[in-house]
């Protein structure tokens, strides 16, 4: 998985890539013209039994889900814990600073008088979660990687416009150049590119 | 099917049996993009933009000035005095915070209510958001008198050991406006990430690949990424929308907890929260009308969702209706005399222009939006959405200003005189919004492409 | 445009979509229970201490059956207002259930009729220049008369609109004409004003008057909040009975139970919003003239149900609803909306029941006679109603879109 890590353009395993050897081959990527066709396509790659493999759509596709076989994510999870962090700190701030540090009596009221506390403790609440919902899903999406091997292909530019794509990545374990090549063009592929230097 | 040039930008026809579609003409996915990438790759904007850029840099100027000679001079330079010491900065916080409510109703209270229109409109409300919010900002920064300190509004651990004071609402405004502008600002981010990963991958200057390459942080439109995507974006949705609720709340805290007759009403928050969605969507309106036109995007901000945000502006228009009914029933019903007194001055008193100003163009005037002629007719929703404008600006000042220059103490009681300072900043506040907002349209897609393209019929699959 | 919509398949209904005998069978049930229990206990309660125990129980219930027929209400309008087409499938049920609003009508006149308002409301004894000069001022508005008026209007308004709906879209499951979804929808908007308005001022004469002194510009989107949020409940109560029964069972599926369950959700958060906010001002002003209602509900007992409020109306509804998985396994969400609706019970009981005159908490047993009385008629009318009609819009033009929705 060496690719995926920070986009470097080393090869994995053995070899260190030297400058007079044979362009490496990352893997390949497949166009498909319609929503109908990479559909299909992904429900084929899965039952297949690709690994290391993807789609990519200009925007999402429903259904691609279910026939890539991806699993929920633990996102809200996470959200849900960053949310209860932000709760106990809207509670402790204030707690702290205005009864323990720094008490004042305002205008009769208790010196902890929870109706004061619910605004602050839930904008924090808020951007906590907020904030953990922006970098928790970024960071398991693994951006910001500037490069990666499929920005090799210049077809591979219209997945932000109109066209759908396949990859498959050499690290895979299914993963033969010409075979993959073969397969992808038969469940509907119109060009199949290599991802090389 | 029509296909005549005039009645194919027509897509307000009411058939039950069909929903009309969002996006016009014969455009495909493709054509989505160029059209959207087209603004921002033309290498030359209009002349309509320099104009406009040159008139909102004057205005910037102005506001540069005026800042610069009250920190120079002091408060002094605005009108506030006693009684009334809550003049135009509170007021045009007001006023700006709730310019930025509509972005975030559109952006995510549409989304969970699946009203898959909002996709042509939701970015450049967004934008207007965050840079209303901006403007909104200045004012809380400005008007504190010693600007060099006001970093003490949060809590930060300082050498005098002293804390702000959690009891105060105008601290809970401190915190609702930078949550409601950070969040506003991540939601944001993340809708235009694809879309700037659009731009990068058209884009034939290098330096342009560089700028929009770092913006777009390397995605590839990844399934795998995208549905964790879809899930921040749902849950960013649901987090923003009770927080667009709260904050104008907050902001109504400022004034309802106070015991000032014509303050003190239970029903402010929920009123200022519609009051807010009211004023900002007659804004988007405002602005979008003529942007459409001059950036061509008539086949994608449809006469549909330019109607969809005028019917918006008659239920909210009205929320804000009841809202001055039921004040008034209330005022009257309690039977406590200086509330009863404050809303009677209300009309009658010394502000009495400025109160029907108000009720005219919040109340009244948005009332033509029952006409399906009228609310479709751009020019008819041009002049009713800045009446609106008005009229929002105005509901803040009679608020502030009336019920402070005539409380319980008829010895203490006293006109308000606003001074060139006041208007010229305000007026100022507009340039800096405008100018971000022309930046905006001329470097970012100004609609949201990959949103639009789901609402397409390329964007379902054939069998379902 | 029109050949287009012709070409268009019409959705056929794979399920039963007729009550048939089980109609008959619960409705008889129902009424017979609820006659013995509401008869018994007016009969019993009337000359109980001069009838204060009954009508207050009463009022709880009235205001808490009112207020699901007001939500059935509401969601009607409101899904033509917005040209709604997920909520089809459900919408013969939110019909129905506002059609109650003559029971409602009746059970109302029999408590104003009755002796209710004389028994429970202060200002319902006073009269003006008698040197109360609070009430002088709020004569003109809490006066017999005017009451009287403003109590048929707001049935009448109701009555109206309930029946108006329900005809139309019956009247559709037979012609199919899309017009008449265009004719509800175009009055709607207006229906929608008439039913703020009457709300508000409905809540304003029967639960706020009750203590005259007091004032809350909010109170009407209170009793709003609760409503909108119970009707939900029953809609997916109702439902989930009806499935149970055999009905239905293709039609209505976990993506609409999944919305119901949503707008639960909202309505918990927005119910709390609205109580906090209205509390949050009188407490922090202080002032005598607001602040001695909740007063009444903070005292021996009170403190107890204010907080189980909160809690039970709120924090717990909202962890546990809070999960997309909560919402869309059919035994917790039947579990949440059993739940809110006993917090929309104890909301209203909240409301009514405190006062000068009760500073301990107290529960009476007509407060569980007259829920079973009332409860047995409104089911009783309720499946009356849907006893001779498809429990689908079977040709609502949207139906094709409702059945194939999904959340994603």
């Amino acid at each position: 998985m060496t690719l995926s890590e920070a986009g470097t353009l080393t090869p994995p395993g053995d070899a260190p890539a030297s400058a007079d050897a044979p362009a490496y081959l990352h893997g390949v990527v497949a166009q498909f013209e319609t929503v109908d066709d990479i559909l299909a396509a992904a429900a084929k790659c899965r039952d297949h039994g690709f690994t290391d493999w993807d789609c990519h759509t200009p925007f999402p596709v429903h259904g691609l889900d279910k026939a890539m076989g991806v699993r929920n994510t633990v996102l809200p999870w996470l959200v849900f814990c960053g949310g209860l962090t932000g709760f106990l700190t809207g509670i402790g701030l204030q707690y702290f600073t205005n009864v323990m540090e720094y008490p004042f009596v305002i205008s009769g009221k208790p010196m902890a008088s929870w109706p004061i506390y619910v605004p602050v403790v839930f904008e924090l609440t808020v951007l906590f979660s907020a904030l953990t919902t922006f970098f928790g899903m970024w960071g398991m999406n693994g951006l910001p990687q500037l490069h990666h091997p499929l920005f090799f292909s210049e077809r591979f530019k219209r997945a932000s416009d109109d066209k759908f794509f396949v990859s498959v990545m050499a690290d895979d374990p299914k993963f033969d150049a010409a075979q993959t090549t073969t397969f992808l063009e038969s469940i509907g592929a119109t060009h199949v590119d290599r991802l090389e230097e | 099917m029509n296909t005549t040039a005039a009645s194919y930008l027509d897509n307000t026809g009411k058939d039950p049996t069909q929903r009309a579609p969002l996006v016009l003409g014969a455009n495909d996915l493709h054509d989505v993009t160029d059209k959207v990438c087209g603004i921002i790759e033309n290498p030359k904007p209009s002349t309509g933009w320099y104009v406009g850029m040159a008139v909102s840099l004057l205005l910037l100027a102005v506001l540069g000035y005026s800042v610069f000679y009250l920190f120079f001079v002091g408060v002094g330079v605005w009108g506030v005095n006693n009684p009334v010491g809550w003049g135009f900065a509170i007021v045009n916080f007001v006023f700006w915070v709730g310019i930025g409510h509509a972005g975030t109703l559109i952006s995510a209270i549409l989304y969970l209510f699946r009203q898959t229109w909002r996709t042509g409109i939701n970015r450049s409300a967004e934008a207007m958001t965050i840079f209303a919010v901006i403007c909104a900002g200045l004012f809380p920064g400005i008007h504190v008198g010693r600007v060099w300190v006001v970093y003490w509004m949060f809590p930060l651990p300082n050498q005098m050991e002293m804390w702000p004071q959690f009891r105060s609402p105008l601290l809970w405004d401190v915190f609702a406006v930078s949550t409601y502008f950070t969040v506003s600002l991540l939601f944001w981010y993340t809708g235009l990430v694809p879309d700037i990963a659009s731009v990068r991958d058209r884009a034939k200057h290098r330096i342009r690949q560089i700028g929009y390459g770092i913006l777009a942080i390397g995605w590839r439109g990844s399934n795998r990424h995208w549905h964790r995507y879809e899930r921040a974006y749902l849950i960013l949705a649901a987090l923003s929308t009770p927080l667009v609720l709260s904050v104008h709340s907050v902001v109504s805290f400022d004034f309802a907890v106070a015991q000032l007759p014509g303050w003190h009403t239970t029903i402010f928050p929920p009123y200022f929260v519609a009051g807010a969605i009211f004023s900002g969507f007659a804004m988007v309106v405002t602005l979008l009308v003529p942007a459409r036109k001059w950036l061509g995007l008539e086949e994608l901000i449809t006469l549909r969702h330019l109607e969809n945000m005028n019917k918006i502006i008659l239920v909210t228009g009205s929320m804000v209706g009841y809202a001055y009914a039921m004040e008034f029933f209330i005022a009257w019903y309690g039977g406590v005399h200086e509330e009863t007194f404050a809303f009677i001055s209300r009309a009658t008193g010394p502000f009495w222009w400025a109160y029907w100003i108000m009720v005219s163009c919040n109340v009244i005037f948005p009332q033509l939006f029952w006409f399906k002629k009228l609310r479709t007719s751009l020019p008819a929703m041009m002049v009713v959405c800045l009446l609106v404008n008005v009229g929002m600006w105005f509901e803040r000042f009679v608020i502030t200003v009336t019920s402070l220059s005539s409380d319980f103490l008829p010895s203490s009681w006293g006109y308000y005189y606003p001074t060139l300072i006041d208007f010229t900043t305000l007026i100022g506040s507009f340039g800096l919004f405008f100018t971000l907002f022309l930046l905006f349209c001329r470097f970012l897609p100004i609609v949201a492409m990959a949103e639009v393209k789901m609402t397409m019929p390329q964007a379902h699959p054939s069998k379902h | 445009m029109n050949a287009h919509a012709a070409s268009m398949e019409r959705p056929v209904l794979k399920d039963k979509t007729r009550l048939g005998d089980v109609g008959p069978k619960i409705a008889h049930a129902a009424l017979i229970l609820g006659l013995i229990a509401l008869g018994g206990s007016i009969a019993w309660g009337v000359t109980l201490e001069g009838g204060k125990p009954l009508w207050k129980s009463y009022l709880i219930n009235f205001a808490f059956f009112t207020s699901l027929t007001l939500g059935g209400l509401f969601f009607v309008i409101i899904q033509h207002v917005t040209h709604a087409g997920w909520s089809v499938v459900v919408r013969r049920v939110a019909e129905a259930v506002a059609c109650n609003a003559w029971l409602m009508a009746l059970l109302g006149a029999g408590f104003v009729l009755g002796g209710g308002m004389g028994s429970l409301y202060e200002w319902w004894h006073l009269h003006p220049g008698h040197g109360n000069h609070l009430y002088d001022i709020k004569a003109p508005y809490l006066n017999h008369t005017f009451f009287y008026i403003r109590f048929v209007a707001y049935f009448a308004i109701w009555i109206v609109l309930s029946q108006y709906f329900f005809r139309t879209s019956v009247k559709q499951d037979e012609s199919g004409d899309p017009n008449l979804t265009l004719a509800m929808e175009r009055r709607s908007p207006l229906a929608v004003i008439l039913f703020a308005l009457s709300l508000t001022f409905f809540a304003v004469d029967m639960l706020m008057s009750l203590e005259y002194a007091w004032f809350s510009t909010m109170f009407g989107v209170y009793y709003f909040a609760g409503t909108a949020g119970a009707f939900f409940a029953v809609a997916i109560l109702t439902l989930s009975f009806l499935q149970g029964r055999g009905l239905l069972t293709e039609s209505v599926t976990k993506e609409h139970y999944h919305d119901l369950g949503k707008l639960v959700f909202a309505f918990v958060v927005f119910w709390c919003y609205i109580a906090y906010s209205q509390y949050m001002l009188i407490w922090y002003a202080n002032i005598p003239e607001e602040t001695f209602w909740y007063q009444n509900r903070l005292g021996d007992g009170w403190k107890g149900l204010s907080l189980f409020l909160l809690l039970g109306h709120f924090f717990g509804p909202f962890l546990f609803l809070m999960s997309r998985w909560q919402k869309r396994r059919h035994g917790t969400l039947l579990a949440a909306a059993i739940w809110m609706l006993f917090m929309h019970w104890i909301d209203m009981f909240w409301l009514v029941k405190p006062g000068a005159d009760m500073p301990a908490l107290q529960s009476s047993v007509f407060d569980l006679t007259l829920f079973i009385g009332m409860g047995g008629l409104w089911v009783w009318a309720l499946f009356r109603r849907l006893q001779d009609v498809s429990l689908v819009p079977e040709r609502d033009p949207r139906l094709g879109e409702s059945l194939r929705f999904e959340n994603y």
